[in-house]
């Protein structure tokens, strides 16, 4: 791989660095600096113009209702800034541009973070960092790197935050032709949502350990973290308004500081001419927030420089998607609202057929075409509703995506 | 008469998949501590994977340029990968600051020098490039 091409490696050895090196013994003679980029700009088309697709659940619009053919949904630039100030201690910063909660593309910092490389196994980092939730979770915005268009959502929508801020430990270790990686972090994210909202994750721990072996990649997860949703507050003070039935109402579905447990597990196997990877995801809480499962496989096989792939998915929800709330009926309108927000919740199948064309070095073209099957009575991924929608239909999207890194 | 013409496929056929395996040769330093490797761990080398070597030093994995017909032709026949792939293998690695690919030498008469100069080094070029100070590796 010409580093020339892929990575533009500035040595830098000013006399600052120099005079530092001199009372660090272990310190390389001069630190490096790397620029990566990545980044995918594509368009959607949904079949359903009373409700959106989107691909990340906090963007508040996409294809269908708001767009006929959006270029929002998937369209993404990323720039990564890495140093290595010593051999063993290093920094990244990487910087996102893509559609916010608020409709802006304003940068958000994706990753900034420390790292030292206490032994050649163990690895510290502190700052804001991946959550290494799923299989694909440390590339899952760079498009070049995963097969499809975008994440299947059955799956990755149920954990829609991709970074946090707090520690992370680090340990990887081969044990004959296996090679072992351990993982264990430690933090928190405030995350704002369209409505204004906030959702905030506090002592939130992750363990995730892959095993890969030749061609074969084994991924599994476990992730308990507290969640505090601010904006959802005033409906379940207005259902505590009501006294004891009320009360029982809020605390079952109000996220104030309730615990959160997330369970994954995945595998890939890409031994060259073709590629199969599958993961399952488990979401609970005691709260409004659905209790999710979700699975999806992909397989593929490699026609010289086109991949055609399918992909089938399925999400459901354990927890109950309706209440039948308070018998007050002057707590109509608040029972509606609660309803809403339970029923809200993505249940669907969807099978997806595309083609992959790495038609030059560092790009690929996508062409993907989505069928989701709503369950009945859900929107299942749409958001945005509209007059008129149906819920428990169908949509079909129909995506193209140049995906490049640089 | 029949099973002489097999034979003489057969020999024909070997004949030509050694010449094709025989196209770019991995190679080491005539003082690396390797002798042979399997392809396991030739892959894992290449991939980003840390292979030791018994004196517990790294195997250091050099590249030609990815627009070279070795580079090609190395990750066909040795990783079953096309260049492609593993450029989208890494861009798995570079974005999660775990790795980056193997440092690539601007030509293969850079890469010989740098090769039979540094002991825990690991390259591939074709056959007939293979001068003084370097040597062959077996593959298992």
């Amino acid at each position: 791989m010409a580093a020339a091409t892929m990575t533009t490696t500035l040595q830098v050895a000013v006399g600052l660095c120099c005079a530092a090196v001199a009372w660090m013994p272990e310190a390389a003679a001069e630190p490096t600096l790397s620029f990566d980029g990545f980044g995918t700009v594509g368009v959607v088309h949904s079949n359903e113009d009373r409700a959106d697709f989107v691909s990340n659940v906090f963007a508040p619009d996409g294809a269908g209702h708001t767009r006929d053919l959006s270029p929002e949904v998937d369209s993404r630039l990323g720039l990564q800034l890495g140093s290595e100030f010593t051999p063993r201690l290093s920094g990244i910063v990487q910087v996102v541009v893509e559609q916010r909660y608020d409709d802006t593309y304003k940068p958000t910092l994706e990753w900034a973070n420390i790292r030292f490389d206490a032994t050649p196994r163990l690895t510290l980092r502190a700052g804001r960092m991946v959550l290494p939730i799923f299989l694909a979770s440390e590339y899952r915005k760079v498009s070049f790197a995963n097969p499809w268009v975008r994440p299947p959502p059955e799956v990755y929508q149920t954990v829609p935050a991709t970074n946090f801020d707090g520690i992370a430990a680090s340990y990887r270790r081969r044990l004959g032709s296996y090679d072992n990686h351990l993982q264990l972090v430690y933090g928190g994210k405030d995350t704002s949502t369209p409505g204004g909202g906030e959702i905030e994750t506090r002592n939130g721990f992750t363990i995730a350990n892959t095993i890969e072996r030749g061609a074969g990649t084994l991924f599994a997860s476990y992730s308990r973290t507290h969640i505090t949703a601010d904006g959802f507050a005033p409906l379940f003070d207005a259902f505590r308004s009501f006294g004891p039935e009320g009360e029982a109402i809020a605390n079952r579905y109000d996220a104030d500081d309730t615990p959160l447990n997330i369970l994954s597990a995945g595998a890939r196997y890409d031994p060259g001419d073709w590629f199969a990877m599958g993961e399952f995801a488990l979401r609970e809480s005691r709260t409004f927030i659905a209790d999710f499962r979700g699975w999806y496989v992909t397989g593929g096989y490699r026609l010289g420089a086109v991949t055609p792939y399918l992909t089938l998915a399925r999400v459901w929800v354990a927890s109950n998607t309706s209440d039948p709330g308070l018998s007050n009926p002057e707590a109509q309108g608040f029972n509606a609202a609660l309803n809403d927000l339970l029923g809200s919740a993505a249940r669907q199948k969807s099978i997806a057929l595309g083609a992959r064309w790495d038609f030059a070095p560092s790009m690929a073209l996508k062409l993907q075409l989505d069928y989701l099957d709503l369950d009945s009575d859900s929107s299942g991924v749409l958001v945005n509703p509209q007059p008129g929608f149906r819920r428990g239909g169908s949509a079909t999207l129909v995506s193209l995506a140049l995906d490049f890194v640089f | 008469m029949k099973s002489l013409a097999v034979a003489g496929f057969g020999l024909l056929l070997s004949a030509a998949t050694t010449a094709s395996a025989a196209d770019v040769v991995v190679v080491v330093s005539s003082d690396s501590p390797v002798d042979s490797l399997s392809r396991a761990e030739l892959a894992d080398a290449y991939l980003g994977r840390v292979v030791r070597l018994p004196s517990g030093e790294p195997l250091l994995p050099l590249d030609q340029a990815e627009s070279s017909a070795a580079y090609e032709r190395f990750y066909e026949n040795y990783l079953g990968r096309t260049p492609a792939q593993i450029k989208a293998h890494w861009s798995r690695l570079i974005f999660t600051g775990r790795g980056r690919p193997p440092p690539s030498l601007r030509d293969v008469e850079t890469l010989a020098d740098r090769i039979a100069a540094t002991p825990n080094a690991i390259g591939y070029m074709d056959a007939e490039r293979v001068g003084d100070g370097l040597r062959v590796v077996q593959l298992e």
